[in-house]
C-alpha cells in the first residue's frame, strides 16, 4: 500500500495528459483525496514497515522505503496540502492544466523524499521533485522568471551535487554493500572525513532548508512564481532540508554534527534572526513570506542542530506545520492578489469590505508568528526550550527572530489590511465557496495541533530520542 | 626454429558484426540506381542485423587473426552503442538529408563504411587492427562533413580533415613509439611487457604513451585539442553533427579505453597527464556552451562538456570505469541523438537557431518540447532520467579511484551545464510575447519522429530502471578479461 500511496499521484499525473480539458480537475482532486485517505490510513496502521528491494543490484542502489513517524507525519501534512492547493488551482488558474500535472507528479517526488531510506533513491526524489516546480515556475511565472528559475536551479543542483559526492563517499569508505541506510548505519565512516562528507549533505539540505548564506534563490522564487501562490505553497511543502538532516545527514555522521554543532546553531539561529530583519523591510507580501519562511527555517535549523530531543521534537513539529500555515498564507496571497491586482503591503482597508478573507489570513498569522494556541507555537517554543538547555545565548538569539515576527507580520498586516482603503479604488469582493474552506480548514489543522499535539508527537518522540541517544547528544 | 608456413586463425563468426556492416557498405556503394530511401532502409536491417549477430555472440569470448580482433563482451558493448546510434542517425537522415542536399546513395556508403570502421575500433585487440579502423572511420567522416555543397560546410570539413590527420600522425607516431619499448602491437602483451618490467626503453614507452594520448585526445575532443569540434559540428550539416557527436565519439572512446586499459593500465604516465586534461576539458567544454547563443553550437560545446565527464571513467579502474563508460555513452547517445534529431526538424536551416527561438515551443508543440526538455534535463543529468545515472557511475568510479578533487570539479561544472541546459528547456515553455525573434516551428518528418520517440524511451528508460543495462556490463569478470587478459 505504501507503493500505492507513493506512486498514485505520478500515475494520476500521466492519466490527465490524455484526459480531456474538463475532466482533468476532478480526476486530480479525486486522486489528491484518494492520496491522502491512503495516508491517513497508514497513519492507523501505524506506518508501513521498511521493504527493500534491489534497484540496481550490481552497484548496491536498492530500492528500499519506510513510512513511520516524522516521514509519516510529514507525507500527510504533504498530501493534505495538496489537497488544499488543487482545490485552489481550480479556482485560481487559468489553464491549469500542467499546473495540476505539475502539482500531482511533484507529490510523489515529495512523498518519495519523505518514505526514501536508501540514499540514491533519496537524491533522486529530492531531484524528482525539482522538475516539477521548475515547470510551473516556466509555465505560469511572472516576467522575471528566467533569473529566479535559473538561479533557483543552479543553487539546488550546486547542493545536490556534493551531497551526491558524500553519497557515494560515505558508501565506499565505510565499505557498505548498498547505499541502504541500514547498511550505511552499520558501516560508518570515521576521523576526518566524515567531517567533509557531513559537509557535503549539509550543503544540499542548507540550500534547500534554506540557511544563510545559501537562501538567495527563495525570495526571488517566490515572488516569481504564479500570483494564485499554488506553486509558492507547493514550494513551501518543498522544504525537505530539514527532514534530510534528521533522517541521514546527523544519524550517518554524528561526531561531524557534534563537532560543528555551535557552528551550525549560530548560522540557524543568525539565518532565523536574519529572516525576520529582512522580512521587516518587505513591501511585497510573497517576498515577505519567502523570508518568514527562511526565519522559520532558521528555527527548524536551531532545533535540529542543538542534538536535544526537546529541541528535535520541536523543530520537526514546526517544520511539519509551517508547511500548513504557510502554505495557507501563500494561497491568502493569491486570493489578495486576484481581488487587488497586486500583491504589495501597502493596501490599506482590505478589512472594510473582505472581513472573512482579513480575519482567516490574520488567524493564519497567528498561527505562523508562533501565538500560544496555535501550531507554530508548540514547535517554536519547543525549539527554544530545547535549544536553551544547550547553549542559552544562541537560543536567546533565535528567541529573538519570534518577538521581530510578531512585528513584522502584524506591521505589513496592519499595512494592507487595516488603515485606510485609499480612495477611487475597487471595493474588495470577500471569499466565496470553495476558497472560503482553502483558508479555513488549514486553520483548523493549525488550531486542532495547537490545542491537541499528542498525535503528531507521538510520530515525533519515539524517533527523536533514540536518534539523540545515538548521537551521544540529549540533555 | 619453426619454419612451416603458418596458416592465418581466421575465424569468422567473430568477424560476422563487421561483415555484415561492409556488405551493407558496398551494397550502398554498388546502388547507385536506387533511390536513396531504399539504400539507407538496406542500411538500417545490415545494421540490425548485425546487432544481431552480436548479441549471439555475447559470452563468448571468440577472437580472430591470434588474437587480433576480439569479440569479447567489451567490444560487443560498445559496438552496439556504436550500431543504436547509427541507426539513429539514418534514420534522421532519412527526413532531413533532401533539405541539406546530400540526398544521394554516397552518403550512405560512407556512412556504412565509417560505422564498419568503428565496429573494427571497438573489435580490435592490437594498435594496427585499431588504427585501420580509426583511419577508415575518419576518412569517410571527413568526406561525411564537407559532402554538402555549401562554404561552411566545405571549411568545417576542411578544418575537420586537417587536425583529424594531425592527431592520426601523431597517434601513428606514438604507436610506433610503443613498438619501439615492447616490441609488440598486441594489446594484452604489451601489458604484460609493461607488468613484468620487459620494457626496453621506459622513455620510449612514456612519450609513446602520452603522443597516443594526445592523438586520441584530439579524436573524442579532449582539451586543449578540442578547438575543432565546435566549428566542424556547428558547420556541418546537422545530420552529420549528430553522426559526428555521437556515433564517432563512442568510437572514439572504445580505442581509448582498449589502449589505455587494457594495454598500458600499469603506466601511470599517462594518468597523470590525462587528469589534467579531464580536468580543463570540464572547465572549457562547459563554460564554452554558456557563452553560446546558437542551439546547435551550443549542442557542439556541450559534447566537448560531456568528453570531461566521460573521461573520469577512463581514469578510473577499468572495472568500476569500463561499464560506468559504456553505460554513459548509451546514455549520452540517446540523449544528444534526440536534441539533435530534434534541432534537425525545428531548424530553419542547416545553421540552426538562436536558442530564443525555442520560446513558446511548448504551447506549438507539446510532444516535442517534453521530448527536447527530457533530453536537455538528461543531458544537464537530473535523475529520473538516463544521464544522471551516467554521471553518477562515472563519479563513483573516479572517486573510487581517489580522484575526488576531480569529481568536485566536475560537480561544480554540472552546475555550470545545468544553467545553459535548463535555459532552452524553461523558454520552451514561456509563451511569447514579443515578436521579434520569429519561433521555430517543426517540420513533419516520419523517420525523425521514430527515431526522437525512440531516444526518449530509452532516456526514461535508462533512467528508470538502469539495472536493465547495468546488469549486463558489471561482472567483474568481463573487464578483465578484456581489459587486463592477454
Amino acid at each position: 500500500m505504501l507503493h500505492l500511496f507513493l506512486f498514485l499521484p505520478l500515475a494520476a499525473a500521466l492519466l490527465l495528459t490524455m484526459l480531456p480539458k474538463n475532466l482533468k480537475g476532478t480526476v486530480a482532486v479525486g486522486a489528491a483525496l484518494v492520496n491522502l485517505a491512503l495516508g491517513v490510513l497508514l497513519w492507523t496502521q501505524g506506518g508501513a514497515p521498511l521493504t527493500s528491494t534491489p534497484w540496481i543490484g550490481s552497484l548496491g542502489v536498492t530500492y528500499t522505503v519506510e513510512m513511520t513517524g516524522p516521514s509519516l507525519l510529514l507525507a500527510l501534512v504533504t498530501s493534505f496540502m495538496v489537497v488544499v492547493s488543487l482545490v485552489y488551482t481550480l479556482r485560481a488558474v487559468e489553464q491549469n492544466g500542467t499546473m495540476v500535472t505539475s502539482v500531482l507528479a511533484m507529490t510523489t517526488g515529495l512523498l518519495g523524499i519523505f518514505a526514501a531510506r536508501d540514499l540514491v533513491l533519496f537524491y533522486v526524489m529530492f531531484e524528482f521533485a525539482l522538475i516539477p516546480a521548475l515547470v510551473m515556475l516556466a509555465v505560469y511565472g511572472e516576467a522575471n522568471r528566467m533569473g529566479a528559475l535559473v538561479k533557483f536551479a543552479a543553487y539546488t543542483l550546486f547542493g545536490s551535487l556534493l551531497m551526491l559526492i558524500s553519497i557515494i563517499g560515505v558508501k565506499y569508505l565505510g565499505g557498505s554493500p548498498t547505499f541502504a541506510l541500514q547498511d550505511l548505519l552499520a558501516h560508518p565512516v570515521r576521523g576526518a572525513a566524515q567531517t567533509w562528507l557531513f559537509l557535503g549533505f549539509l550543503a544540499a539540505m542548507a540550500v534547500k532548508l534554506p540557511l544563510f548564506p545559501l537562501h538567495a534563490w527563495l525570495p526571488d522564487f517566490h515572488e516569481q512564481n504564479h500570483p494564485s501562490g499554488v506553486a509558492d505553497a507547493m514550494g513551501t511543502l518543498y522544504k525537505v532540508g530539514g527532514y534530510g538532516l534528521f533522517v541521514f545527514a546527523l544519524p550517518l555522521f554524528p561526531q561531524a554534527a557534534e563537532t560543528l554543532r555551535p557552528l551550525l546553531m549560530g548560522l540557524a539561529a543568525f539565518t532565523a534572526l536574519y529572516g525576520a530583519w529582512i522580512a521587516f523591510q518587505q513591501t511585497n507580501w510573497k517576498r515577505l513570506l519567502a523570508y518568514a519562511g527562511l526565519s522559520h527555517m532558521g528555527l527548524v535549523g536551531l532545533g535540529l542542530f542543538s542534538l536535544n530531543p526537546i529541541a528535535e521534537t520541536g523543530g520537526l513539529y514546526l517544520l511539519a506545520f509551517q508547511n500548513v500555515y504557510t502554505g495557507a498564507l501563500f494561497l491568502a496571497v493569491g486570493m489578495l492578489h486576484a481581488r487587488v491586482g497586486n500583491v504589495s503591503t501597502r493596501q490599506g482597508g482590505i478589512m472594510t469590505t473582505a472581513g472573512t478573507l482579513s480575519g482567516l489570513t490574520m488567524a493564519l498569522w497567528f498561527a505562523s508568528i508562533a501565538v500560544p494556541g496555535l501550531a507554530g507555537f508548540i514547535g517554536e517554543f519547543s525549539v527554544l526550550l530545547g535549544a536553551y538547555q544547550v547553549n542559552p545565548w544562541l537560543a536567546f538569539l533565535g528567541g529573538l527572530s519570534t518577538i521581530a515576527a510578531a512585528a513584522y507580520a502584524l506591521t505589513a498586516y496592519q499595512h494592507t489590511y487595516w488603515q485606510v482603503r485609499p480612495e477611487g479604488t475597487i471595493k474588495v469582493a470577500d471569499l466565496r465557496g470553495s476558497e472560503l474552506a482553502v483558508l479555513a480548514v488549514p486553520l483548523a489543522v493549525a488550531i486542532f495541533f495547537g490545542v491537541y499535539s499528542l498525535p503528531a508527537l507521538h510520530l515525533i518522540q519515539p524517533y527523536v530520542q533514540p536518534a539523540v541517544t545515538a548521537l551521544g547528544g540529549g540533555s | 626454429m619453426n619454419s612451416a608456413l603458418q596458416i592465418p586463425d581466421v575465424a569468422l563468426a567473430p568477424m560476422l558484426p563487421l561483415l555484415i556492416t561492409l556488405a551493407g557498405a558496398i551494397f550502398a556503394t554498388l546502388a547507385f540506381k536506387l533511390e536513396r530511401r531504399v539504400t539507407a532502409i538496406f542500411s538500417i536491417a545490415a545494421l540490425a542485423l548485425s546487432g544481431f549477430s552480436m548479441l549471439t555472440l555475447w559470452n563468448e569470448n571468440l577472437t580472430s587473426f591470434g588474437g587480433g580482433l576480439r569479440a569479447d563482451n567489451f567490444a560487443l558493448s560498445f559496438g552496439l552503442v556504436i550500431l543504436i546510434g547509427a541507426v539513429v542517425a539514418l534514420l534522421v537522415s532519412l527526413d532531413s538529408t533532401r533539405g541539406a542536399s546530400l540526398h544521394f546513395p554516397e552518403f550512405d556508403a560512407l556512412f556504412m563504411y565509417s560505422v564498419t570502421g568503428m565496429l573494427l575500433i571497438a573489435f580490435s585487440g592490437d594498435l594496427i587492427v585499431m588504427l585501420i579502423g580509426l583511419e577508415i572511420m575518419s576518412l569517410a567522416g571527413y568526406v561525411l562533413a564537407s559532402l554538402q555543397g555549401t562554404r561552411r560546410s566545405e571549411e568545417g570539413g576542411i578544418k575537420y580533415f586537417l587536425l583529424g590527420s594531425i592527431g592520426s600522425a601523431i597517434l601513428i607516431y606514438g604507436i610506433a613509439l610503443t613498438f619501439g619499448a615492447t616490441g609488440t602491437f598486441a594489446f594484452g602483451a604489451i601489458a604484460q611487457r609493461i607488468a613484468v618490467g620487459g620494457v626496453a626503453n621506459t622513455g620510449l614507452l612514456v612519450a609513446g604513451a602520452l603522443m597516443m594520448l594526445a592523438g586520441f585526445g584530439f579524436k573524442v575532443a579532449l582539451a586543449p585539442f578540442h578547438q575543432w569540434t565546435p566549428d566542424v559540428y556547428g558547420g556541418a550539416p546537422t545530420v552529420v553533427t549528430l553522426f559526428l557527436s555521437t556515433v564517432v565519439k563512442v568510437a572514439a572512446f572504445a580505442g581509448f579505453i582498449r589502449v589505455f586499459g587494457s594495454a598500458l593500465p600499469g603506466l601511470q604516465a599517462w594518468s597523470g597527464v590525462a587528469q589534467i586534461l579531464v580536468g580543463a576539458t570540464l572547465v572549457i567544454g562547459n563554460l564554452g556552451a554558456l557563452n553560446q547563443n546558437n542551439f546547435k553550437r551550443m549542442l557542439a560545446y556541450s559534447a566537448v562538456a560531456h568528453t570531461g565527464f566521460l573521461g573520469l571513467a577512463l581514469l578510473a579502474d577499468p572495472a568500476a570505469g569500463g561499464p560506468a563508460l559504456v553505460y554513459y555513452l548509451l546514455a549520452y547517445t540517446f540523449m544528444t541523438a534526440g536534441a539533435v534529431a530534434i534541432l534537425a526538424i525545428l531548424q530553419p536551416s542547416e545553421r540552426g537557431f538562436d536558442v530564443a527561438a525555442l520560446r513558446g515551443l511548448y504551447y506549438r508543440d507539446p510532444r516535442l518540447a517534453v521530448i527536447l526538455t527530457a533530453c536537455l534535463l538528461s543531458l544537464a543529468g537530473l535523475p529520473p532520467l538516463a544521464g544522471f545515472w551516467g554521471k553518477l557511475f562515472v563519479f563513483q568510479a573516479a572517486f573510487q579511484n581517489g580522484y575526488v578533487a576531480l569529481v568536485v570539479l566536475a560537480a561544480m561544472m554540472s552546475v555550470v551545464a545545468l544553467v545553459y541546459y535548463v535555459r532552452p528547456a524553461a523558454l520552451m515553455f514561456m509563451p511569447v510575447t514579443d515578436t521579434s525573434v520569429r519561433p521555430v516551428v517543426a517540420r513533419p518528418g516520419v523517420f525523425t519522429n521514430v527515431a526522437i520517440v525512440s531516444c526518449a524511451v530509452g532516456i526514461v528508460l535508462l533512467g528508470v530502471l538502469p539495472g536493465l543495462v547495468m546488469g549486463w556490463l558489471t561482472s567483474r569478470q568481463m573487464w578483465v578479461l578484456a581489459l587486463g587478459g592477454g
